[in-house]
């Protein structure tokens, strides 16, 4: 009975979201209040409605209910707790469902917090939101339908895919989806701009929020999804290019380049048209990126066609949504008024400069994704565009990126002094010539890129501290005023210094893990030692391991440093009987900021095995530099003047949007 | 019945969605942008009190932010819309085409005669066999942490062996044996092991777990059947019945490898009995093709064997397994189709096959 | 500055970055880029040495020879086969008779030397260009395959 109420919950969504799109839009349009207050009402029924039907879903995971084809076929009742859970979006199906709560929660949010929003705007932008809902919830519905049922219901499911059965994809798409779908509500705000004609700095505050809410989930989902490619895949890498990875990294770019260019737009006022481009642009990419993932085009071209409702509802809804709001953009952006002046160099300058760099570096790995499938439509021929194509493309217009990014704080708005703003950065000036001389006499000069770098994450890490400094008269003025104006100053001016510090830090990790590291692979049997990192790893054995659906072997290695025993690591060879699927699962240690990885090969009768080993210096640098920019991006959220506008002050605390 | 009224009381939230607002009179309070200027210019004076900012910047942004205010014009003309007409629309819209629709398309592609089907209720041998995993899985948490504890590795060992993980269980045996000392039986079962890792072929490995075996205690009922399938599997017919003999004479009358010993006897005796351990020791000398064909051979005849006479749970739980070691789960799967059809008049039986379906991994063909 | 000047000075920056981009990314899909070949295709038509190729199609049964970390297999399309070298840790799925992209160089000697291995992740995903590849010399047995999540990648 759940499973069933939970199908036709979602069936009523569908419909109740039809109702939610048509009937506040005709109301926005023709004036009538009461129409457009349908929208509020409607987004939240509609988001109980998916709430539950998701919870039918996982429901029927937790009890392995086999009659639910959904569940056979990525479910297995010995599975752990935690992977039957994730069980539920580790499919097509499911991940589109949790697609759909997660569009069904920002609509619920601006319904519920959105006080300080006139009717109008409220209105309009939660018709946007239900017609992307309704096109969502009509695909699941007609190509991807979770609760398809089988009678009779098989004795045992088909297990999910071993490399899947991992807690870090457990949390990495759900938040990889809030910051995708997150996206669509500065898309709704665009598009409700377009269709009332009129835009002003208020609107980029109402924006900003949300798409920065959206932006610290993006950015926290790909740090996860990084990761775990490093310590699933047992390679050591954490960044491929994949199309996978590419799809969620242009959004990233382009929503970092709306976040820039709403803050120009809300305090003077200018940038208007821009700043609709990047919204549409932004959940454009997040559309195109769910098409790439979802419709299969990615594995082949041809596994399009073996699917073909599937692929084409999704070509059809990409092209209605990014088409429409396109030829809307078109259409209406000349009515947009003019706003503000600026001169080149200024406040507004840098981040038109910022803008252009990001947006530019988005078109290249945007090219590098759809150039093979165009080129194998087109003629028929097959590439691939890997890692050195994007490492000639987007490095370079990444570089003067990040050597503006210290400027662009210190300028003033509408004209600046480059002069005044370079002679605060002296003292990061001085550290990164230091660090360009006392590099090149260590290292050589065999490494002078990587001692560039180096200083580039140097000048990026001081930079932005020289930016606080100057802000609250650090050593100019007595400590007492510098700390009184530290405590003056708005959160958001802590997380621009945060976000930007995170952003050195991931420099300086990818910089010094790619430079210095240590790689062995190497053939090993019990009692031989290898040296990494200025440690020593000695294979003591071979122990037997087992889980609920699989059952493997473990190598056991313990680590010496100086004669000590510092560690034990235990990397495993897994067969997952159900999916009669070997994995490997590799062991790793953090030494301060570096990692000692070591992963497995076969396991021959004799005990000898190829073992892979690797010393990475200062790697969790990277995911810790993109906590950091996420951490920033959440102390800006949290700044008061985010939440302003509500009705009566006393209702403040609940204008917090998604805090 | 009780699934049809939480239907309907879902379908009448959804319309009351549509409904309520419609029939309310729009409250007045909204947002507007005049609040959001009116805040920053707040925020303005504060920074200046503050000294974040100079005089002239604060005084040309005061003067921006006044223009925008006297222009802000975001709130909705008050304009009270024919209150008649949206209602119509909207009743029209709540009342009949929200419920058509959601039932349309539910009774459409919904099932609504299918009750849950939670394993629980169905089944409950698995939690025994999850509880082995768990149990597993603690003893071997605890041999990582202390692999010298000889005990716990003769513990498991067994286990290993009847789940069919005959590596490990070779390897168990192996460190009880370094650890708490040769016995016969451990040297007999670790020679057992590696018997079945290699396929049933007593290797020369196996073989010197066995003779260690018998030179601790020659009376040792596994190793001495043990040698016997050795000397069976080395040709020397003469040999291999003389040992088999003497195995048998000496076993006691329950002996449960005894049927075995016999027909093993008997098949040197008169070979036309069907395949024995010394066919399969032919078979592993035939080239890997042969050896293929000869075992796919097998495998049709007992899939044959079975559609003619279906009443036989170990011969399908034969088959499923043979099917998914050759690599074919979907001949697998339609064996367990064609074995729910013969076997529907005999849930019993059946309800072993699903059993032995499960534990091989067969799933239900697709639909 | 004028406000035309202004503007100039925009759309000149804007162009500036553009033009650089649309630089970049022709110079490195001249260069950054790896060509699919089958092993008929190379052996009938062999590659220039310094031509980064992707090799698809099936490990030849018998063919792998193991050597510590060394590993020579050959690749074939059941019409040609063409030897490859690799040094490291092959990836958990590769097995004799079993669809296998490689991505390398061919050296003067005809070796093709590999530094990427691909194999299929589970039982039914064959990597797309192989699929292809066996479609073209008609060994392709359609119960073998079918779209399934991405290829595993390993690299040295």
């Amino acid at each position: 009975m759940i499973v069933e109420l939970g199908h036709y919950a979602l069936v009523l969504a569908l419909a109740l979201s039809i109702a939610g799109a048509i009937l506040p839009l005709y109301g926005a349009l023709t004036g009538d209040r009461r129409l457009m207050a349908v929208a509020p009402s409607a987004s939240l029924i509609v988001l109980v409605f998916v709430a539950f039907s998701f919870g039918a879903l996982t429901h029927a995971y937790l009890v392995s209910d086999f009659s639910v084809r959904n569940v056979v076929e990525n479910s297995h009742s010995l599975k752990p707790l935690i992977f039957k859970i994730s069980g539920v979006w580790g499919n097509h199906e499911g991940s589109m469902l949790l697609w759909v709560l997660i569009l069904a929660l920002f609509g619920g949010l601006v319904a519920l917090f959105g006080n300080n929003l006139p009717l109008k705007l409220k209105a309009l932008v939660l018709a946007v939101q239900s017609a992307i809902g309704t096109a969502f919830l009509a695909f699941i519905l007609a190509t991807s339908n979770p609760f398809l049922r089988l009678d009779p219901a098989p004795a045992q499911g088909r297990d999910l895919n071993p490399v899947l059965q991992d807690i870090g994809l457990a949390i990495h798409p759900p938040l990889l989806y809030l910051g995708y779908v997150g996206c669509s509500i500065s898309f709704a705000f665009a598009i409700a701009a377009l269709i009332d004609g009129r835009i002003d700095a208020a609107w980029a505050r109402w924006v900003r929020p949300w798409t920065l809410a959206a932006w610290v989930f993006l950015t926290l989902g790909i740090t996860m999804g990084s990761y775990w490619a490093y310590y699933e895949l047992g390679w050591g890498g954490w960044w491929f290019w994949d199309p996978v990875e590419n799809a969620s990294f242009m959004p990233w770019l382009a929503a970092t380049a709306l976040l820039h260019s709403a803050i120009v737009m809300e305090k003077r006022d200018a940038l208007k048209i821009w700043t609709v481009l990047l919204a549409i642009l932004t959940f454009s990419l997040s559309l195109l990126g769910t098409f790439l993932v979802r419709s299969g085009v990615l594995t082949s071209v041809h596994a399009f066609a073996s699917d073909p409702a599937r692929g084409v509802f999704i070509l059809v809804i990409l092209c209605l949504f990014i088409g429409g709001s396109f030829s809307l953009f078109a259409l209406r952006a000349g009515t947009l008024a003019q706003g503000g002046l600026f001169a080149p160099i200024s406040r507004e300058g840098a981040l038109v400069l910022n803008n252009l760099l990001l947006t530019a570096a988005c078109a290249t790995v945007l090219t590098g994704t759809l150039y093979p499938l165009a080129l194998e439509a087109l003629t028929g021929e097959k590439i691939s565009v890997g890692a050195p194509f994007f490492d000639m493309t987007f490095g370079p217009l990444m570089v003067p990126l990040m050597i503006a990014v210290p400027f662009g704080p210190l300028l003033a708005w509408k004209r600046g002094d480059l002069y005044a703003a370079a002679q605060r950065l002296f003292a990061a000036f001085v550290l990164v010539l230091a660090t360009i001389v006392v590099g090149l006499a260590l290292a050589g000069t065999s490494k002078a890129l990587a001692v560039l770098g180096l200083a580039l994450a140097v000048w990026l890490i001081t930079g932005s501290l020289c930016e606080m400094a100057f802000r609250v008269k650090l050593f100019r003025a007595p400590l007492a005023e510098s700390v009184r104006r530290a405590s003056g100053l708005p959160r958001a001016a802590f997380g621009t210094t945060l976000a930007h510090l995170g952003l050195g830090l991931t420099v300086l990790g990818i910089v010094a893990s790619s430079a210095w590291n240590t790689e062995l692979i190497t053939t090993m049997k019990p009692g031989d030692t290898v040296e990494a990192g200025g440690r020593s790893l000695t294979l003591d054995g071979f122990l037997p391991v087992s889980g609920g659906t699989y059952s493997g072997t473990a190598a056991r290695f313990t680590v010496r440093e100086g004669g000590t025993v510092v560690a034990t690591l235990a990397p495993e060879k897994r067969l997952y009987s159900v999916q009669n699927m070997p994995t490997t699962e590799s062991a790793i240690r953090t030494f301060g900021l570096s990692q000692l990885y070591v992963s497995l090969g076969d396991i021959k009768p004799d005990g000898a095995t190829v073992v892979r080993v690797y010393w990475k210096t200062l790697v969790t640098l990277i995911w810790i530099g993109a906590v950091v920019m996420a951490l920033g991006g959440a102390l800006s959220l949290s700044d008061r003047r985010l939440r302003v506008g509500a009705p009566k002050p006393a209702r403040r605390g609940a204008a917090v949007p998604a805090e | 019945m009780l699934q049809w009224i939480l239907m309907a009381v879902m379908t009448a939230a959804a319309a009351l969605a549509v409904l309520v607002p419609i029939g309310r009179r729009p409250a007045a309070a909204e947002g507007s942008a005049t609040s959001i200027y009116r805040d920053q210019l707040d925020e303005l004076t504060r920074d200046r009190e503050r000294g974040l900012i100079g005089e002239t910047e604060a005084e040309a942004a005061r003067i921006e932010l006044s223009r925008r205010l006297l222009k802000a014009d975001w709130a909705t003309t008050d304009r009270e819309a024919d209150g008649r007409r949206a209602g119509r629309i909207g009743f029209i819209a709540a009342a009949v085409l929200v419920p058509a629709i959601a039932l349309g398309v539910y009774l459409k592609i919904g099932a609504p005669q299918l009750p849950d089907q939670p394993l629980a209720a169905r089944q409950s041998e698995t939690t025994a066999d999850a509880e082995i995993a768990t149990l597993i899985g603690r003893v071997e948490q605890h041999l990582k942490e202390a692999p010298e504890d000889g005990t716990g590795w003769e513990i498991l060992a067994p286990v290993y062996a009847r789940l069919g993980r005959d590596d490990d269980a070779v390897r168990a045996w192996g460190n009880a044996i370094r650890l708490l000392g040769s016995t016969a039986d451990r040297e007999a079962r670790m020679g057992e092991a590696m018997t079945a890792r290699d396929g049933g072929v007593v290797t020369a490995d196996a073989k010197a777990a066995f003779a260690r075996a018998l030179a601790l205690d020659p009376s040792n009922d596994r190793a001495r059947f043990y040698s016997a399938v050795a000397v069976t599997q080395s040709g020397d017919k003469p040999a291999a019945i003389a040992a088999w003999q003497a195995l048998i004479a000496d076993a006691p009358q329950d002996a449960p490898w005894l049927p075995v010993a016999k027909s093993e006897l008997a098949s040197l005796e008169n070979p036309q009995a069907g395949p024995t351990a010394s066919d399969m020791q032919a078979a592993a000398q035939k080239s890997p093709q042969e050896q293929q064909a000869m075992i796919e051979g097998m495998v049709a005849s007992l899939a044959a064997r079975l559609d003619a006479a279906p009443e036989d749970a170990e011969g399908w739980a034969r088959l499923f397994r043979a099917y998914m070691v050759l690599g074919r789960p979907d001949d697998a799967s339609a064996a367990l189709a064609r074995a729910r059809t013969a076997l529907a008049a005999k849930p019993e039986l059946l309800a072993a096959v699903e059993k032995a379906a499960s534990e091989n991994g067969v799933s239900a063909a697709k639909p | 500055m004028t406000r035309k000047q202004r503007r100039l000075t925009l759309i000149g920056l804007a162009g500036l970055v553009l033009a650089s981009a649309v630089g970049l990314i022709l110079f490195a899909l001249s260069d950054g880029i790896a060509f699919f070949a089958t092993p008929s295709e190379v052996a009938s038509n062999p590659p220039p040495p310094e031509r980064r190729l992707r090799l698809g199609g099936l490990v030849e049964a018998g063919s792998v020879v193991k050597d510590g970390t060394e590993v020579r297999f050959a690749v074939t399309d059941g019409k040609a086969a063409i030897p490859v070298h690799y040094t490291g840790m092959l990836p958990d799925l590769f097995r004799e008779g079993q669809g296998v992209v490689a991505e390398g160089k061919v050296d003067g000697a005809g070796l093709f030397q590999a530094d990427t291995i691909l194999a299929k992740h589970d039982e039914t995903y064959m990597p797309k260009e192989v699929v292809e590849a066996l479609k073209k010399s008609g060994e392709w047995r359609p119960e073998a395959a079918a779209e399934g999540p991405a290829p595993e990648t390993v690299t040295r």
